[in-house]
């Protein structure tokens, strides 16, 4: 296994009719070896352009690739010892599916014993044993998809490389599918590099996730750091589900003022680092699951309070999704289903003053204190 | 719609495909049942529909001809040759066209298609005054075969066939180490198969049928083509018709081998499963 390393990636790309157009300006970062890396964004932020470079599908307009000690700049796909899995599986389809896991190491010329070795193996581990004299339209979806990952497996590559593995699946496949790459990870130890645009996906499985939009990197962080500190409101909106909700406020005399008109009295900490913003525009960042009804909100949650009129409820089972307006902006609450809540009724809803996020409205910079 | 008016349009779409049907039946019935009438010499063919008497006597006079089984084989050799290498240089040319990104893919890909618009008599004097007196060509399958080697619609006929071929695989067949080479032969080619199939048969009937260039080529009797050579039997005077359509008849033969050998690849969906559940 294998270290990757971008070093002032950029990538251009140059049309003859739309000019030229940058997909990735200038990443830089480390996959540590053995590392589950998720790349998540929304689409054309060049997630999937940054891993086709490091497979060596794309050439970087500028700067360096490394993959383990090797600078691969100039090295064709099949000497960069990577393996790939397709958003589209690209099984070749006149092939068996032995035959399809076996293609690498065929062309790699390697020992009639070694291949069928291997084939077997990567069979075994994906359960595929039985179906290996199919061909690939006999197979399900998320019996391709195992295939595809077979073929990755069979390799042994230093690097793994997930382009959007699990979109083309049902949401209940997708699911178990998700298990399975997580328990593949821990039982070969390998470094994975996943592109995906769902952030569930990018939470569960990314032991660090890479948030890219626009071609640019947002942050590098760990799940749960990116939940509780994202960097920006780009982070901080795309990072959970349902999305962060966005208040527009301005601080005075240690007060956060709510657009809509709602006041709250700041944390003493808060209140010391939003000074400098005594009388701006500011933005507050608050989750929906920090956001309690008044009749169910825990003690420590403090006096951040503010009235509204509820517009839409979601009943979800487990929870209920509340949706009421603040100032311009519609706000979401997941709150719990037994809070009794009536449609057009005015409610007064809790804020978690611990969870609460504070952004400059020009910068969209998180303020950190 | 209503069930009445289903019915209806069947009907109709039916009657359309019957008189189809009939139209293209009915010269291949005639040239049928002509060949088995005997009506040597006479000006004026009438064949009767469904004949009196069967004769087998056009077929006689056929390959009476010295030459008659060197025309069919000079045929085969000449379009299977044809076939052949416009398989192979269109798919390669289609491929690359329509999968590889190379400078000046598009201005070479237009410049071809250009060519396209010439007329083929412009080109003609040209050609024959390059293959007979500039390589001294003249009478060989060399000359019949050159300018036929690969066509500019056959080319562009491949590559829209190969743009809608997925690109992942070819993706994942560089990564499993494959080389371009390998890519063309073992992953585009067979699943570009009822693309070529279509393109072999096109090809093969197209340069079987082919009178003009041949008849220009050729000065021996022994390396006339089936088309240029059934044209012997027309005389100053009269026309054996029996024996043209006799001839006619068993030169079509080989085109309903092709077709019925290669029909399968043109139903069949091959790349259904490549992608995609």
């Amino acid at each position: 296994m294998a270290r990757v390393e971008f070093k002032n990636i950029v990538k251009v790309y140059e049309d003859e009719k739309r000019g030229s157009f940058t997909a990735v300006k200038g990443s830089s970062f480390v996959i540590e070896d053995r590392e589950f890396v998720v790349f998540v964004g929304p689409s054309g932020c060049g997630k999937t352009t940054s891993l086709r470079m490091i497979a060596g599908l794309e050439r970087q307009t500028s700067g360096d690739i490394r993959i383990g000690e090797r600078v691969v700049n100039d090295l064709h796909p099949k000497d960069r010892d990577i393996a790939m899995v397709f958003q589209d599986y690209a099984l070749y389809p006149h092939m068996t599916i032995a035959e399809n896991l076996s293609f690498g190491l065929r062309n790699l010329k390697r020992p009639k014993d070694e291949i069928e070795r291997k084939v077997k193996e990567a069979s075994s581990i994906l359960g595929l044993g039985d179906m290996l004299s199919r061909k690939p339209r006999e197979l399900s979806g998320g019996q391709r998809q195992r295939v595809a990952v077979g073929r990755a497996i069979v390799r042994d590559p230093q690097v793994f490389l997930f382009d959007e593995p699990l979109s083309n699946l049902d949401a209940k496949l997708r699911i178990q599918m998700r298990v399975e790459l997580a328990e593949l990870h821990k039982r070969l130890g390998a470094t994975i590099v996943y592109v995906t645009h769902d952030q569930v996906e990018a939470m569960t499985l990314g032991e660090r996730i890479v948030v890219m939009n626009e071609g640019e990197i947002q942050q590098i962080a760990s799940p749960t750091e990116l939940y509780n500190k994202p960097n920006n409101m780009f982070v901080a909106g795309f990072i959970g589900s349902p999305a962060m909700n966005f208040i527009d406020a301005r601080i005075g005399g240690g007060q956060a003022l709510l657009a809509g008109g709602t006041a709250f009295p700041l944390p003493e900490a808060a209140a010391r680092a939003l000074g400098a913003y005594e009388g701006k525009p500011i933005v507050l960042g608050v989750r929906p699951e920090h956001i309690y009804g008044e009749a169910m909100a825990p003690d420590r949650a403090g006096s951040a309070k503010l009235e509204a009129h509820v517009q839409v409820v979601e009943q979800l089972g487990a929870e209920s999704l509340v949706y009421f307006r603040v100032g311009e902006r519609m706000v979401t609450a997941r709150v719990h289903p037994e809070l009794p809540v009536a449609l057009g009724a005015r409610q007064t809803f809790v804020l978690d003053a611990a969870k609460l996020h504070w952004f400059d409205p020009q910068t969209e910079q998180r303020i950190v204190f | 719609m209503t069930s009445k008016s289903k019915i209806a349009l069947i009907a109709v779409a039916l009657a359309v495909l019957i008189v189809w049907a009939f139209v293209t039946v009915i010269p291949l019935y005639w040239m049928f049942i002509g060949s088995f009438q005997d009506s040597a010499a006479s000006a004026v063919f009438k064949p009767q529909m469904i004949p009196e008497i069967w004769s087998i006597a056009p077929y006689e006079r056929f390959f009476h001809k010295a030459a008659a089984v060197r025309w069919i084989v000079n045929s085969v050799i000449v379009a299977s040759v044809v076939t052949v290498t416009n398989v192979f240089f269109a798919s390669l040319a289609g491929y690359a066209f329509a999968k590889l990104k190379f400078p000046g893919s598009k201005t070479i890909f237009w410049a071809l298609l250009t060519t396209m618009m010439i007329p083929a008599q412009v080109t003609l004097i040209p050609l024959y005054i390059l293959m007979i007196n500039i390589f001294q060509l003249g009478d060989t399958y060399t000359a019949i075969v050159l300018p036929a080697v690969v066509s500019v619609g056959n080319v562009f006929l491949m590559k829209q066939y190969m743009s809608t071929l997925p690109t992942s695989l070819i993706h994942a067949a560089r990564i499993d180490a494959c080389s371009e080479f390998g890519i063309y032969r073992k992953v585009i080619l067979p699943m570009a198969k009822p693309g070529l199939a279509v393109l072999a048969i096109f090809t093969f009937v197209a340069q079987w049928n082919e009178f003009f260039w041949p008849l220009l080529v050729t000065k021996s009797s022994e390396m006339r083509t089936i088309q240029v050579g059934l044209a012997s039997f027309v005389f100053a005077e009269s026309t054996d018709y029996g024996a043209i359509m006799a001839g006619a008849s068993v030169g079509a033969l080989p085109m309903v081998i092709l077709f019925f050998s290669l029909q399968r690849y043109f139903l069949q969906g091959i790349t259904v499963g490549a992608v995609k559940g």
